[in-house]
Protein backbone atom coordinates (compact mmCIF):
# COMPACT_ATOMS: atom_id res chain seq x y z
CA UNK A 1 0.00 0.00 0.00
CA UNK A 2 1.25 3.62 -0.76
CA UNK A 3 2.01 5.56 1.95
CA UNK A 4 -0.75 7.96 3.14
CA UNK A 5 -0.17 11.92 2.15
CA UNK A 6 -1.22 14.51 4.14
CA UNK A 7 -0.72 18.35 3.34
CA UNK A 8 -0.38 20.58 6.83
CA UNK A 9 -0.93 24.45 7.06
CA UNK A 10 0.27 25.54 9.59
CA UNK A 11 2.26 24.58 12.28
CA UNK A 12 1.51 26.19 15.85
CA UNK A 13 1.05 23.75 18.60
CA UNK A 14 -1.76 21.92 17.01
CA UNK A 15 -0.63 21.89 13.36
CA UNK A 16 3.35 20.95 15.06
CA UNK A 17 1.93 18.07 16.97
CA UNK A 18 0.34 16.87 14.23
CA UNK A 19 2.66 17.01 11.51
CA UNK A 20 5.27 15.24 13.77
CA UNK A 21 2.86 12.68 15.17
CA UNK A 22 1.96 11.63 11.42
CA UNK A 23 5.71 11.91 10.20
CA UNK A 24 6.09 9.16 13.49
CA UNK A 25 3.38 6.72 11.58
CA UNK A 26 5.29 6.74 9.13
CA UNK A 27 3.01 9.16 6.37
CA UNK A 28 4.42 11.11 3.75
CA UNK A 29 3.87 14.80 5.39
CA UNK A 30 4.17 18.15 3.42
CA UNK A 31 4.15 21.27 6.62
CA UNK A 32 3.32 24.73 5.05
CA UNK A 33 3.92 27.85 7.29
CA UNK A 34 5.31 31.46 6.94
CA UNK A 35 7.26 31.25 9.79
CA UNK A 36 11.04 30.20 8.69
CA UNK A 37 11.55 29.16 12.35
CA UNK A 38 8.49 26.79 12.35
CA UNK A 39 9.29 25.44 9.35
CA UNK A 40 13.22 24.73 9.85
CA UNK A 41 12.02 23.03 13.35
CA UNK A 42 9.86 20.81 11.30
CA UNK A 43 11.76 20.58 8.19
CA UNK A 44 14.12 17.00 9.37
CA UNK A 45 10.63 15.50 10.57
CA UNK A 46 8.77 15.64 7.91
CA UNK A 47 9.01 14.57 4.49
CA UNK A 48 9.15 17.94 3.07
CA UNK A 49 8.85 21.68 4.60
CA UNK A 50 8.05 24.59 2.94
CA UNK A 51 8.07 28.52 4.06
CA UNK A 52 5.07 29.71 2.04
CA UNK A 53 1.50 31.86 1.95
CA UNK A 54 -0.86 29.22 2.11
CA UNK A 55 -3.80 32.26 0.90
CA UNK A 56 -1.86 32.49 -2.12
CA UNK A 57 -3.63 30.60 -5.31
CA UNK A 58 -0.50 30.06 -7.41
CA UNK A 59 1.79 29.01 -4.64
CA UNK A 60 -0.42 26.02 -3.47
CA UNK A 61 -0.97 24.96 -6.82
CA UNK A 62 2.44 24.81 -7.79
CA UNK A 63 2.89 22.23 -4.62
CA UNK A 64 0.85 19.78 -6.18
CA UNK A 65 -0.97 18.93 -3.42
CA UNK A 66 -4.53 17.58 -5.25
CA UNK A 67 -3.35 13.87 -4.61
CA UNK A 68 -3.26 14.33 -0.92
CA UNK A 69 -5.17 12.14 1.06
CA UNK A 70 -6.47 14.75 3.03
CA UNK A 71 -5.28 18.41 3.87
CA UNK A 72 -5.32 20.20 7.27
CA UNK A 73 -5.53 23.88 7.90
CA UNK A 74 -4.45 23.99 11.23
CA UNK A 75 -3.77 28.27 11.06
CA UNK A 76 -5.23 29.73 14.70
CA UNK A 77 -4.72 33.01 14.28
CA UNK A 78 -6.23 34.39 10.76
CA UNK A 79 -10.00 33.49 10.34
CA UNK A 80 -10.38 35.37 7.05
CA UNK A 81 -6.50 33.14 6.16
CA UNK A 82 -7.91 30.22 7.39
CA UNK A 83 -11.41 30.28 5.26
CA UNK A 84 -9.64 31.31 2.09
CA UNK A 85 -7.27 28.26 2.22
CA UNK A 86 -9.92 26.26 2.83
CA UNK A 87 -11.62 27.78 -0.01
CA UNK A 88 -8.21 27.15 -2.17
CA UNK A 89 -7.92 23.47 -1.36
CA UNK A 90 -11.13 22.67 -2.50
CA UNK A 91 -10.87 24.59 -5.34
CA UNK A 92 -7.55 22.31 -6.17
CA UNK A 93 -9.63 19.47 -5.59
CA UNK A 94 -7.91 18.19 -2.32
CA UNK A 95 -10.18 14.96 -1.56
CA UNK A 96 -10.64 16.04 2.33
CA UNK A 97 -9.93 19.31 3.93
CA UNK A 98 -9.95 19.23 7.65
CA UNK A 99 -10.50 22.70 9.46
CA UNK A 100 -9.31 23.62 12.94
CA UNK A 101 -11.84 25.55 13.96
CA UNK A 102 -11.13 28.87 15.36
CA UNK A 103 -14.62 30.00 17.01
CA UNK A 104 -17.92 28.55 16.00
CA UNK A 105 -19.16 31.44 13.52
CA UNK A 106 -16.12 30.20 11.94
CA UNK A 107 -16.43 26.59 12.18
CA UNK A 108 -20.11 27.31 10.56
CA UNK A 109 -18.29 29.41 7.78
CA UNK A 110 -15.73 26.31 7.17
CA UNK A 111 -18.29 23.53 6.44
CA UNK A 112 -20.25 26.04 4.27
CA UNK A 113 -17.83 26.40 1.89
CA UNK A 114 -17.09 23.04 2.23
CA UNK A 115 -14.26 21.89 4.41
CA UNK A 116 -15.52 17.87 5.44
CA UNK A 117 -14.41 18.44 9.03
CA UNK A 118 -14.05 21.14 11.24
CA UNK A 119 -12.21 19.96 14.60
CA UNK A 120 -12.22 21.94 17.87
CA UNK A 121 -9.46 20.56 19.62
CA UNK A 122 -9.22 22.40 22.66
CA UNK A 123 -13.17 21.73 23.02
CA UNK A 124 -12.72 18.26 21.74
CA UNK A 125 -10.19 17.73 23.94
CA UNK A 126 -12.07 18.90 27.23
CA UNK A 127 -15.21 16.78 26.39
CA UNK A 128 -13.01 13.80 26.34
CA UNK A 129 -11.37 14.96 29.57
CA UNK A 130 -14.75 15.79 31.84
CA UNK A 131 -16.02 11.96 30.61
CA UNK A 132 -12.73 10.42 31.68
CA UNK A 133 -13.21 12.38 35.07
CA UNK A 134 -16.87 11.37 35.61
CA UNK A 135 -16.65 8.14 34.08
CA UNK A 136 -12.89 6.93 35.06
CA UNK A 137 -13.93 2.85 34.00
CA UNK A 138 -14.98 4.36 30.34
CA UNK A 139 -11.49 4.56 28.40
CA UNK A 140 -12.16 6.26 25.40
CA UNK A 141 -15.46 6.82 23.26
CA UNK A 142 -16.00 7.68 19.51
CA UNK A 143 -18.96 9.24 18.57
CA UNK A 144 -20.11 7.17 15.53
CA UNK A 145 -23.45 9.20 15.01
CA UNK A 146 -25.03 11.88 17.58
CA UNK A 147 -26.51 8.76 19.03
CA UNK A 148 -23.91 5.85 19.13
CA UNK A 149 -20.45 5.47 20.15
CA UNK A 150 -18.06 2.70 20.02
CA UNK A 151 -16.44 2.64 24.00
CA UNK A 152 -13.58 1.25 25.40
CA UNK A 153 -14.82 -0.02 29.14
CA UNK A 154 -13.38 -1.44 31.74
CA UNK A 155 -14.77 -4.59 32.13
CA UNK A 156 -16.25 -4.12 35.72
CA UNK A 157 -16.10 -6.94 38.50
CA UNK A 158 -19.63 -8.56 38.13
CA UNK A 159 -18.25 -9.39 34.84
CA UNK A 160 -15.23 -11.05 35.47
CA UNK A 161 -15.34 -14.80 34.69
CA UNK A 162 -18.50 -14.56 33.09
CA UNK A 163 -19.00 -15.63 29.41
CA UNK A 164 -20.34 -13.29 26.57
CA UNK A 165 -23.91 -15.69 26.05
CA UNK A 166 -24.19 -15.41 29.93
CA UNK A 167 -23.68 -11.94 30.18
CA UNK A 168 -26.10 -11.01 27.07
CA UNK A 169 -25.20 -7.55 26.67
CA UNK A 170 -27.31 -7.04 23.61
CA UNK A 171 -30.65 -7.99 25.87
CA UNK A 172 -29.75 -6.97 29.14
CA UNK A 173 -27.56 -3.47 27.65
CA UNK A 174 -28.78 -3.08 24.37
CA UNK A 175 -24.88 -3.45 23.76
CA UNK A 176 -22.85 -5.12 21.05
CA UNK A 177 -19.23 -6.40 22.08
CA UNK A 178 -17.06 -5.66 18.95
CA UNK A 179 -13.79 -6.54 20.37
CA UNK A 180 -12.03 -7.42 23.85
CA UNK A 181 -8.50 -6.12 24.77
CA UNK A 182 -6.79 -8.33 27.14
CA UNK A 183 -3.40 -8.18 28.89
CA UNK A 184 -1.36 -11.45 28.68
CA UNK A 185 1.45 -11.75 31.34
CA UNK A 186 4.58 -13.13 29.78
CA UNK A 187 7.77 -14.15 30.97
CA UNK A 188 10.67 -12.57 29.36
CA UNK A 189 13.98 -14.29 28.09
CA UNK A 190 15.72 -12.18 30.37
CA UNK A 191 13.21 -13.47 33.51
CA UNK A 192 12.00 -9.97 33.89
CA UNK A 193 7.68 -10.01 33.77
CA UNK A 194 5.81 -7.93 31.08
CA UNK A 195 2.15 -8.96 29.64
CA UNK A 196 1.33 -8.55 25.85
CA UNK A 197 -1.84 -6.99 24.67
CA UNK A 198 -4.16 -9.12 22.51
CA UNK A 199 -7.45 -8.07 20.81
CA UNK A 200 -9.94 -10.29 20.75
CA UNK A 201 -12.27 -9.23 17.46
CA UNK A 202 -15.59 -10.20 17.09
CA UNK A 203 -15.13 -12.44 20.30
CA UNK A 204 -17.27 -15.62 20.03
CA UNK A 205 -20.29 -15.97 23.08
CA UNK A 206 -18.09 -18.27 24.80
CA UNK A 207 -15.67 -16.29 25.73
CA UNK A 208 -15.23 -15.37 29.29
CA UNK A 209 -14.48 -11.84 30.58
CA UNK A 210 -11.26 -11.51 32.67
CA UNK A 211 -10.08 -9.46 35.25
CA UNK A 212 -8.53 -6.24 33.64
CA UNK A 213 -10.65 -6.97 30.36
CA UNK A 214 -11.18 -3.56 28.20
CA UNK A 215 -14.69 -4.96 26.09
CA UNK A 216 -15.17 -2.51 23.62
CA UNK A 217 -18.97 -1.97 22.63
CA UNK A 218 -20.97 -0.26 20.05
CA UNK A 219 -24.34 1.57 22.07
CA UNK A 220 -26.11 4.31 22.84
CA UNK A 221 -24.40 6.86 25.23
CA UNK A 222 -26.73 5.86 28.20
CA UNK A 223 -26.52 2.22 28.04
CA UNK A 224 -23.27 2.78 27.73
CA UNK A 225 -23.16 4.54 30.92
CA UNK A 226 -25.05 1.84 32.36
CA UNK A 227 -22.61 -0.59 32.61
CA UNK A 228 -20.17 1.02 34.28
CA UNK A 229 -19.33 0.20 37.75
CA UNK B 1 34.11 -8.00 63.74
CA UNK B 2 30.67 -9.01 61.37
CA UNK B 3 29.02 -11.73 63.46
CA UNK B 4 28.34 -15.00 62.02
CA UNK B 5 24.98 -14.96 62.77
CA UNK B 6 24.28 -11.47 61.32
CA UNK B 7 25.76 -13.17 58.06
CA UNK B 8 23.28 -16.02 58.21
CA UNK B 9 20.31 -14.00 58.94
CA UNK B 10 21.01 -11.79 56.09
CA UNK B 11 21.42 -14.67 53.88
CA UNK B 12 18.46 -16.04 54.93
CA UNK B 13 16.49 -12.89 54.42
CA UNK B 14 18.00 -12.20 51.62
CA UNK B 15 16.86 -15.97 50.26
CA UNK B 16 13.05 -15.36 51.65
CA UNK B 17 13.28 -12.24 49.80
CA UNK B 18 14.08 -13.51 46.60
CA UNK B 19 11.33 -16.61 47.31
CA UNK B 20 8.69 -14.67 47.78
CA UNK B 21 9.64 -12.04 44.81
CA UNK B 22 9.17 -15.62 42.54
CA UNK B 23 6.06 -16.27 44.05
CA UNK B 24 4.62 -13.21 42.72
CA UNK B 25 5.63 -13.21 39.47
CA UNK B 26 4.45 -17.11 39.41
CA UNK B 27 1.19 -15.92 40.53
CA UNK B 28 0.84 -12.38 37.69
CA UNK B 29 2.24 -15.43 35.25
CA UNK B 30 -0.74 -17.18 36.08
CA UNK B 31 -3.36 -14.62 36.14
CA UNK B 32 -3.57 -14.62 40.37
CA UNK B 33 -3.28 -10.88 40.79
CA UNK B 34 -4.96 -11.00 44.32
CA UNK B 35 -2.10 -13.96 45.62
CA UNK B 36 0.47 -11.90 43.02
CA UNK B 37 -0.23 -8.44 45.15
CA UNK B 38 -0.25 -10.50 48.82
CA UNK B 39 3.33 -11.86 48.09
CA UNK B 40 4.70 -8.85 46.58
CA UNK B 41 3.72 -6.14 49.38
CA UNK B 42 5.56 -8.96 51.77
CA UNK B 43 8.96 -8.49 49.71
CA UNK B 44 8.81 -4.83 49.62
CA UNK B 45 8.15 -4.85 53.67
CA UNK B 46 10.94 -7.05 54.14
CA UNK B 47 12.96 -4.75 51.59
CA UNK B 48 11.30 -1.76 50.91
CA UNK B 49 14.20 -0.78 48.21
CA UNK B 50 13.24 -3.95 45.74
CA UNK B 51 12.45 -2.30 42.76
CA UNK B 52 11.58 -5.42 41.14
CA UNK B 53 9.05 -5.71 43.56
CA UNK B 54 7.57 -2.68 42.91
CA UNK B 55 7.71 -2.87 38.91
CA UNK B 56 6.09 -6.16 39.13
CA UNK B 57 3.20 -4.67 41.61
CA UNK B 58 2.85 -2.10 39.00
CA UNK B 59 2.47 -4.70 36.25
CA UNK B 60 0.13 -6.57 38.28
CA UNK B 61 -2.46 -3.37 38.90
CA UNK B 62 -2.15 -2.55 35.28
CA UNK B 63 -2.73 -5.86 33.76
CA UNK B 64 -6.08 -5.22 36.40
CA UNK B 65 -7.05 -1.86 34.75
CA UNK B 66 -5.86 0.04 38.10
CA UNK B 67 -3.62 2.36 36.39
CA UNK B 68 -3.25 5.02 39.30
CA UNK B 69 -1.98 2.64 41.38
CA UNK B 70 0.23 1.27 38.61
CA UNK B 71 1.67 4.66 38.06
CA UNK B 72 2.28 4.92 41.64
CA UNK B 73 4.41 1.30 41.64
CA UNK B 74 6.41 2.12 38.82
CA UNK B 75 7.38 5.56 40.60
CA UNK B 76 8.53 3.74 43.41
CA UNK B 77 10.28 1.67 41.61
CA UNK B 78 11.86 4.36 39.56
CA UNK B 79 12.88 6.37 42.67
CA UNK B 80 14.54 3.15 43.79
CA UNK B 81 16.19 2.36 39.78
CA UNK B 82 15.77 5.85 37.88
CA UNK B 83 17.18 3.55 35.25
CA UNK B 84 14.61 0.35 35.39
CA UNK B 85 13.56 0.25 31.43
CA UNK B 86 10.74 -1.62 31.87
CA UNK B 87 8.78 0.59 34.40
CA UNK B 88 10.19 3.60 32.75
CA UNK B 89 8.35 2.42 29.70
CA UNK B 90 5.10 1.09 31.12
CA UNK B 91 5.13 4.34 33.17
CA UNK B 92 5.48 6.97 29.89
CA UNK B 93 2.74 4.86 28.22
CA UNK B 94 0.26 5.32 31.35
CA UNK B 95 0.84 8.88 31.21
CA UNK B 96 0.54 9.53 27.59
CA UNK B 97 4.38 10.58 27.06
Amino acid sequence: MAKLQFVIIGLGTFGMHLAKNLAGKGAQVLAIDEDEEKVHEVSTLVTQAVQADATNDKTLRELNISDADAAIVAIGESMEASILTTLLLKEIGVKKVIVKGISPLHGQVASKIGADKVVFPERDMAERLAESLVSPSILETVELSPEYNFAEVLAPARFVGKSLRQLDMRTHYHLNVIAIKRKIPELLDSGETEFKEEVIIAPEPNEEIAEGDIIVVLGKDKDIEKIKE
Amino acid sequence: MVDKKEISDLKKRKKEEETLLEMGKFYFLNGKYKEAIAELEKVVKLNPKNSEAYYNLGLVYETKGMNEEAQKMYKQALKIDPKYKLAIEHLNKLTGI
